[in-house]
């Protein structure tokens, strides 16, 4: 009990000298280096070896690097404690959205929980794509690789994000893709898609997708910075967007509950 | 949390925003976007003190929300202009910041501020940049509100009016009555007409001034609902201060509300004769004030056809068609004095032009005032 409950740091783990040398070497052999392999043991480290051994194996099946295995573990411990079938369901899963090489490295060290998700969450939300949206499989993949983060997402969010897009700004399933438009919040794309229309700089395009000005690209609108955005696309002030910006809020919030009555001339 | 499938056609506040881009594009160039989108999102209100209300109560409340009389605030301007003035009679070459004082007005102190505005007119807004609302006035214990919300930017034409202790007031398009209201905190006037040619309106004004002044107070006003285009013929040359502020096409209320929208096409006749009906207002306000007297004409339109230009053309049609001289009086002290809670336009050919703005989103109001010299 004393060894048990003592800190991490003075734990000497109680395995067999030679056996513990045997599996450094395995991990020696997948690629990683000393530095690496301690960093590895210090997460979660009660753990059997042959288990941490097992998770990492199924990993570097699915294409993963070591660096980004170690960066997922150390973020997501919990996947140390998977079981290996759970873990081989899961990788199998991925594959079918025919991630390209190393697309998966980048989902995995953004949102390493992509493997402790539950699997009708992962289903749910290529579902929501697909059917409600539809997007391709193709696009779908390409969405979860730019923006893993769609998976945590509340569902009627995401849906209303999409429509957002499609409905509100007129921007294609292709562009949408394209632009990463998932990783920016609904407020932000929100704020300043408004912001430009009422300066009257944004048009939701007509039914043959026609316009009377020249709208930004999607790409450009949501990636440039805040103060890009404010000064050279939308040639305002900091000041303006940020005032602009509280009543937007408030406007939204208003909109739920419609009851105010202010005496107007 | 869908989207609504089916939409109006086209609704009339789009055409409006359509007649204005096509318009104000051209008047106000770069300026236009920050108009825009100050008129598409939420309008600031002030709150207009009513000095028939427990007075001491309401300053209280009022300075409590962080509120401020930027009425009041004013006068710390006049104060500095007058030391800006009395620095610069010592050090010539210093340069005043950021108050372009012109010559003449550096050369002497300003007179004080009682001289240029209508007196005892106290109204509260936020700070720039504050988005806080008013909470509804209360009635006080004989029943009295405390304030009445509206734009702030409308006490400017009764600000401008000047009205003098003793006066004889026409408030020739009154109702709801958010003007009328203000006239009468002056405390100055001896009988105010306040006339609506609508009676629906009317009635709301008798309503509005019933909630906000005592009944012996309420005994100098006359309501009527005349067409107010008749009171040349009336009663002229009767008053020493007339306000005509005239129906127009109420742009904030244009771009935001299908409610009774001017822009629906069935009142286009309606729309394309306002410019005339303006003209005819002001031209029976000019002959119902005395020769001496003087006249405020205000809108809430940005629109040059509704502002200066009706202005131009009553002048015109006084001195050709009824001898009379008007003389425009200059308003660009009201551009200093209250440069800090209103954004002006600053190119008005004629009077000024409050432009909206998010970091302080009132007017538009334009007000221009007139003089009848002979
Ligand atoms: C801008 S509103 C006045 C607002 C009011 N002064 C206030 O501050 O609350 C214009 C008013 O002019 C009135 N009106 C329209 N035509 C008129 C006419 N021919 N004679 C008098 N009033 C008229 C309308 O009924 C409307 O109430």
């Amino acid at each position: 009990l004393e060894t048990l409950t003592s800190s991490p740091t003075e734990n000497q783990r109680p395995v067999n000298p030679s056996h513990f040398g045997k599996v450094v070497d395995s991990f020696l052999d997948m690629g990683f280096s000393h530095a690496q392999i301690k960093e590895l043991f210090s997460v979660q480290p009660r753990l059997p070896s042959q288990a941490r051994l097992a998770v990492v194996s199924e990993l570097l099946l699915l294409g993963l690097s070591t660096d980004s295995i170690l960066k997922a573990i150390q973020k997501n411990t919990e996947l140390l404690r998977m079981s290996p079938e759970r873990l081989k369901n899961r990788a199998d899963l991925l594959r079918k959205f025919n991630f390209q090489e190393g697309s998966l490295n980048h989902i995995v060290i953004h949102c390493p929980s992509i493997f402790t998700l539950p699997e009708r969450r992962i289903e749910a939300v290529k579902d929501l794509l697909m059917e409600k949206c539809l997007f391709t499989v193709q696009q779908v993949s390409k969405i979860l690789q730019t923006c893993p983060n769609v998976l945590l997402e509340d569902l009627d969010d995401l849906e209303y994000t999409f429509q957002f897009a499609y409905y509100r700004m007129g921007v294609k399933h292709r562009e949408i893709v394209n632009s990463g438009f998932f990783q920016t919040s609904l407020a932000d794309i929100k704020n300043r898609t408004i912001f430009l229309e009422r300066l009257g700089l944004y048009q939701t395009p007509d039914k043959k997708g026609q316009t009377q000005i020249v709208n930004p690209k999607l790409k450009t609108l949501i990636r440039a910075s805040e103060t890009d955005f404010v000064t050279k696309i939308a040639c305002s002030t900091i000041e303006e967007y940020e005032i602009f910006k509280k009543l937007l809020a408030r406007e939204e919030e208003q909109k739920w509950n419609e009851d105010g009555t202010l005496e107007v001339e | 949390k869908k989207w609504a499938a089916t939409r109006p056609r086209i609704s009339s506040t789009r055409l409006a925003l359509q007649n204005f881009d096509m318009n104000y594009s051209v008047q106000f160039g770069s300026l236009w976007p920050s108009i825009r989108i100050s008129l598409l999102s939420e309008q600031k209100y002030g709150a207009l003190f009513n000095n028939f209300s427990d007075i001491q109560r309401m300053t209280q409340e009022l300075e409590c929300l962080n509120a401020v009389d930027f009425i009041w605030e004013s006068q710390k301007v006049v104060q500095d202009l007058n030391s800006a003035a009395g620095q610069q009679a010592s050090k010539p070459a210093v340069s005043t910041g950021t108050l372009a004082v012109p010559a003449e007005s550096q050369a002497q102190p300003h007179p004080c501020l009682s001289t240029l505005i209508s007196p005892n007119i106290r109204c509260y807004i936020f700070p720039k940049g504050d988005i806080s609302l008013f909470p509804p006035a209360r009635p006080d214990t004989l029943g009295i509100l405390g304030y009445y919300l509206l734009d702030a930017a409308s006490v400017l034409p009764v600000l401008a009016l000047n009205v003098q202790p003793g006066d004889l007031v026409l408030d020739l398009c009154a109702a709801p009555g958010g003007k009328t209201l203000a006239l009468l905190q002056t405390g100055c006037c001896r009988e105010l007409a306040a006339n609506d040619v609508s009676i629906s309106r009317t009635g709301r004004l008798n309503r509005v001034l019933r909630s906000y002044i005592p009944p012996n107070i309420c005994d100098i006003v006359r309501i009527t609902s005349w067409d107010g285009r008749k009171w040349g013929d009336l009663e002229a040359n009767t008053y020493d201060r007339v306000l005509v502020d005239v129906p127009c096409t109420n742009d904030r209320h244009s771009v935001m509300e299908e409610d009774n929208n001017i822009f629906k096409n069935m009142r286009k006749g309606e729309r394309q004769m306002l410019p005339m009906l303006q003209l005819e207002l002001l031209i029976a306000g000019i002959l119902a004030a005395k020769p001496g007297g003087e006249v405020v004409y205000s809108t809430c339109s940005l629109s040059q056809l509704q502002n200066e230009c009706v202005v131009e053309r009553a002048v015109e049609l006084l001195n050709i068609q009824y001898n009379i001289d008007v003389h425009v009086e200059d308003l660009s002290i009201f551009r200093r004095l209250f440069q800090d809670t209103f954004s002006f336009f600053p190119n008005c050919r004629l009077g000024e032009l409050v432009v909206p703005h998010l970091t302080s989103n009132f007017g538009p109001m334009y007000f221009c005032k007139l003089r009848r010299v002979g």
